[in-house]
């Protein structure tokens, strides 16, 4: 008794409720499922060894590290230069251009999914469009294969590439490539050798982010990828509902969860911290690392010097370009990078008010009959019902235990800190599939299967990672000694709290309830094992939609779900970006 | 190449020993706009070769345009910059010999100091072996032998300053252009940093623009000082002559101390006639202060004398600041702590009095 006493009054103690859920529904289920993948107490990898030693089971391993590389580099490739360019752009067209990268990644993932099916289906529009105008004459497969993968698997993970990119890029000090050219460098020089070096650690976080989101991937590749396009979330889902074999597929999940960790660890994020903040760490040279490298390109240095002394010397005080076609080039770029984010989306709103009965692009004739179904339709209603009720009970229970959380660990030894925060987001970095099974076997021994709490408290432990986040990072900005002055002047830790503290921090606790409930009402995976089908949330209703008959009222749900991230940004708008003293990009990633 | 900027390493290839060969610098008329704002207009200017010039002036006077404009970061609008003769109006930044310190010193954060100091020897193709001999000789110059390993954030930052101030120099330019350099150290470091850099400009013997807004270090570093104002120049002249015969108000008030004479209820006696659409100033300094009852001075009769009442005294070192109340304004006097001195209090009347010689005629 004594001794809860004084953990209650400990800040650590903030943080019980957080870890009592997360524990309940997660922690210890996923070691209990560790254990019965290793057949406990036998302790035998046979669960493991069945798995690999089937020819089948292994290429989808390596097709879904093959898929997540590869869409990880095209988002480096693509993502790099757009990050770069809207850096670099003055600050009012780069407020713009970031919120246009906001708008995608805060869209509903199934209305974006949605979307490609619509662009690239055998009746969508680019093959209308070619038909039309005769040249080709039957639809070209464009869609339910690999590249369809890799286009829509991309376009998601594109934001969360350019985001962290952007927030190290603002701050690598401007006057350094300045520097550079003043000292001889020829701008690719100055990029090169400048530049790039400072930006890595966005490159970093960012790759890591879009890999480790990719490995765990589950509604883009099913719904555009053909049948040889399996990733391993789809595969394990599959095995759960058709085998019920739970070591089996544990072992699956743990090999997906295995080949994350050793990811993660050899890059060496911390994810606890904000990219933001992790910029320009005073690292040793990068180089020294790689010492084979560093030579190499020592000597190929050396090499090329006599042809830039020559080079020096000729061009000393001649005139230069203007650099017009870098910039063409770069604008053009950058509106395709764009048109790639937002044509798909508003492919849907215009498809949503189409009048006929076929999805068709450009509608015919406009009306309101898809939203009128929808509106009137009782199983979408019912769906959209539950799927808020969820969403609010989430966020409130939620941002509540964040918030403690966040408060309790901004009180502890930075050490002790890091290690907490890194075991609240396990959620949200282990893949959703790894999680979404473990849920499942916690919540099947408490009887919570198919039941509406169950989905709250597995959409809880989410959440509570988003809010732990932003929260966080607003407690990190605030001055502590506010609170001792209220103190000074005679508030309990209570009144202090609520008077001081919490106001202060309220835009960050506002923008992860926003994130919180993004997180429940686009979950699919997790949520469509918890609810044993006989709970329909709205993204359930859409994914079975999506893969089953495509009813056009799903382009009218798509469209509200597309709405939605505006009314979010202005509602961060109003609670966070205007109540900072400073305009910095502080858009939690992930 | 029909410059005649000989450049040491560009010219014969291994000519290292041989001292920078300082450049002429000139802006014809330069205009530089941004939309509808003129940050520069008009601007005509000769820096001499191996000449310490300084660029003062107050935020937004176009003072760093004016740097940008000859670092070749930002081109005119109009007007032309002629370097050594030779018109540099559209010659990017990393087409000319020049080193520029940055007031954020701009030292590579992912590069060790010594990878630093290559970094502009690197860029002109200088060999491996006359890099090290060099980056060894200006490291050993400005004392920081021992740190070349060091990171720039384990720098103090005076370390900082020298280490930026080395690589500027390192590759020999004809040009050094420093941007308020000193302007994010203290007090007594900053006094060690100008003897530093004025000795580093003696014995390069390089042509030095510096931009400041801090008046003692262009009156302590400059051979001559350009005073700008409004994107335009008000004055160029050597640092005495700039403070004992500004022509504006603007630079009498901006360089030091002064009373605007027309602006108190004082009738001013001079000897000379005053010119139409000037005001009188006299320096704070040049005023001297006495009790009312006190023997006239010996030569009174060049002098001018009023009444007046002590409103503050300020004590700052060696000097103490008096602010008498003459009539209905108040002239600032400034008096060297000297021992055996009258101290007047708040309220005490005193004599003011002062050589018509002393007093300027400035444009109003």
């Amino acid at each position: 008794m004594r001794t809860l006493q004084t953990l209650g009054r400990m800040p650590i103690g903030l943080t019980v409720p957080a870890f009592a859920i997360l524990i309940i529904v997660f922690g210890a289920p996923i070691v209990l499922l560790f254990l019965t993948s290793l057949n406990a107490p036998a302790l035998s990898i046979a669960n493991y060894q069945a798995f690999l030693g089937q020819q089948a089971n292994v290429r989808v391993l390596f097709q879904t590290i093959e898929v997540s590389v590869l869409a990880t580099i095209i988002c480096i490739i693509i993502g790099y230069p757009t990050a770069y360019l809207i850096t670099a752009a003055p600050k009012r067209l780069r407020m713009v251009l970031l919120v246009l990268v906001i708008i995608p990644y805060l869209t509903s993932l199934l209305a974006r999914t949605y979307a490609w099916i619509v662009i690239l289906g055998d009746r969508g529009l680019i093959n209308n469009l070619l038909l039309d105008l005769g040249l080709i004459s039957s639809p070209l497969p464009l869609i339910y294969n690999r590249v369809a993968v890799y286009i829509g698997m991309v376009h998601i993970m594109l934001p969360v590439m350019i985001l962290p990119l952007v927030s190290v890029m603002l701050g690598i000090d401007k006057s350094l490539v300045a520097a550079a050219c003043s000292m001889g460098a020829r701008p690719f020089a100055a990029f090169w050798r400048v530049f790039l070096p400072l930006s890595l650690p966005g490159v970093r976080s960012g790759s890591l982010l879009v890999f480790v989101l990719c490995l765990g991937f589950y509604i883009t590749p099913a719904a555009l990828g053909g049948l040889r396009d399996v990733m391993l979330s789809t595969f394990i889902a599959a095995q759960v509902a058709t085998s019920f074999n739970m070591a089996r597929t544990a072992a699956a999940a743990f090999i997906l969860l295995g080949i994350a960790a050793v990811i993660v660890s050899a890059l060496g994020l911390d994810l606890s911290d904000t990219p933001g903040r992790a910029e320009q760490p005073p690292r040793k040279s990068w180089r020294r690392r790689l010492p084979s490298f560093g030579t190499l390109t020592r000597n190929l240095n050396e090499l090329a010097k006599p042809y830039r002394a020559k080079r020096w010397a000729a061009e000393l005080y001649q005139v230069g370009g203007d650099g017009r076609d870098r910039k063409i080039v770069g604008t053009v770029f950058v509106l395709i990078v764009m048109f790639y984010l937002l044509f798909p989306g508003v492919v849907v709103i215009t498809m949503s008010f189409n009048a006929g009965t076929f999805l068709q692009f450009p509608p015919s004739s406009l009306s309101l009959r898809w939203y009128r179904s929808f509106f009137g339709d009782p199983s979408w209603t019912t769906a959209a019902l539950t799927s808020i009720q969820i969403g609010v009970a989430v966020v409130i229970l939620s941002t509540i235990v964040g918030m403690l959380a966040a408060y309790g660990l901004s009180r502890t030894v930075p050490r002790l800190r890091a290690i907490l925060t890194m075991m609240l987001l396990t959620p949200i970095t282990f893949p959703s599939i790894v999680v979404g099974i473990a849920a499942y076997f916690g919540l099947l021994n408490l009887g919570l299967i198919g039941t509406i709490t169950g989905i709250i408290l597995t959409h809880c432990i989410g959440a509570v990672g988003y809010v732990v986040v932003i929260v966080s990072a607003t407690l990190g900005n605030f001055d502590r000694r506010l609170e001792l002055a209220a103190k000074s002047m005679r508030a309990g830790p209570l009144r202090t709290f609520m008077k001081v503290t919490l106001p202060l921090i309220w835009p960050g606790v506002m923008g992860g309830a926003v994130f919180a409930f993004i997180h429940s009402f686009d979950e699919v995976v997790k949520t469509s094992l918890i609810s044993g089908f006989s709970i329909r949330t709205l993204p359930l209703k859409m994914w079975e939609n999506m893969r089953h008959e495509i009813d056009p009222t799903i382009a009218a749900v798509a469209s509200l779900l597309i709405f939605l991230p505006l009314l979010w940004l202005v509602a961060l708008y109003v609670t966070w970006w205007r109540s900072r003293p400073k305009d910095q990009l502080a858009v939690p990633q992930l | 190449m029909s410059v005649n900027v000989r450049h040491p390493v560009a010219a014969e290839g291994q000519a290292l020993e041989a001292t920078p060969f300082p450049a002429q610098i000139e802006f014809c008329g330069v205009t530089k706009t941004y939309g509808q704002v003129t940050a520069v207009e008009g601007l005509s200017l000769t820096v001499q070769r191996g000449e310490f010039l300084t660029i003062l002036g107050p935020s937004g006077s176009g003072k760093t345009t004016t740097l940008m404009l000859l670092a070749g970061f930002e081109a005119p609008t109009a007007g032309d910059i002629l370097i050594a003769g030779k018109s540099v109006a559209s010659v990017p930044s990393y087409r000319r010999d020049q080193g520029i310190v940055f007031q954020s010193y701009a030292l590579f954060p992912h590069l060790s100091v010594r990878r630093n100091l290559d970094f502009p020897l690197e860029m002109r193709g200088v060999k491996a072996a006359d890099t090290t001999r060099r980056v060894d000789r200006i490291l050993a110059r400005v004392q920081l032998s021992d740190l070349g390993g060091r990171m720039p954030s384990q720098l103090s930052g005076g370390q900082q300053q020298r280490v930026a101030l080395a690589r500027a120099l390192v590759a020999d330019p004809p040009i050094l252009l420093l941007d308020e350099p000193l302007s994010a150290l203290d007090r007594n470091l900053r006094e060690q940093m100008q003897r530093e850099i004025k000795s580093l400009h003696k014995e390069f013997g390089i042509t030095t623009v510096y931009v400041t807004h801090d008046q003692d270090e262009a009156l302590t570093l400059s051979d001559r000082i350009v005073v700008m104002r409004a994107g335009r120049i008000e004055q160029t002249d050597t640092p005495e002559a700039l403070y004992d015969r500004p022509t504006t108000r603007f630079v009498a008030k901006f360089l030091g101390e002064a009373n605007i004479l027309e602006d108190t209820a004082v009738e001013v006696e001079s000897d000379a006639t005053r010119p139409f659409g000037t005001v009188a100033m006299i320096r704070p300094e040049r005023i001297c202060v006495a009790d009312p009852t006190a023997p006239q001075r010996s030569d009174a009769i060049r002098r001018q004398v009023v009444a007046g009442t002590v409103d503050d005294m300020i004590y700052a070192g060696p000097l103490r600041k008096y602010h008498v109340r003459v009539g209905t304004s108040v002239l600032v006097v400034r008096e060297h702590v000297a021992s055996g001195q009258q101290i007047f209090r708040p309220g005490d009347e005193v004599r003011l009095d002062w050589l018509r010689s002393d007093v300027r005629f400035v444009a109003a």
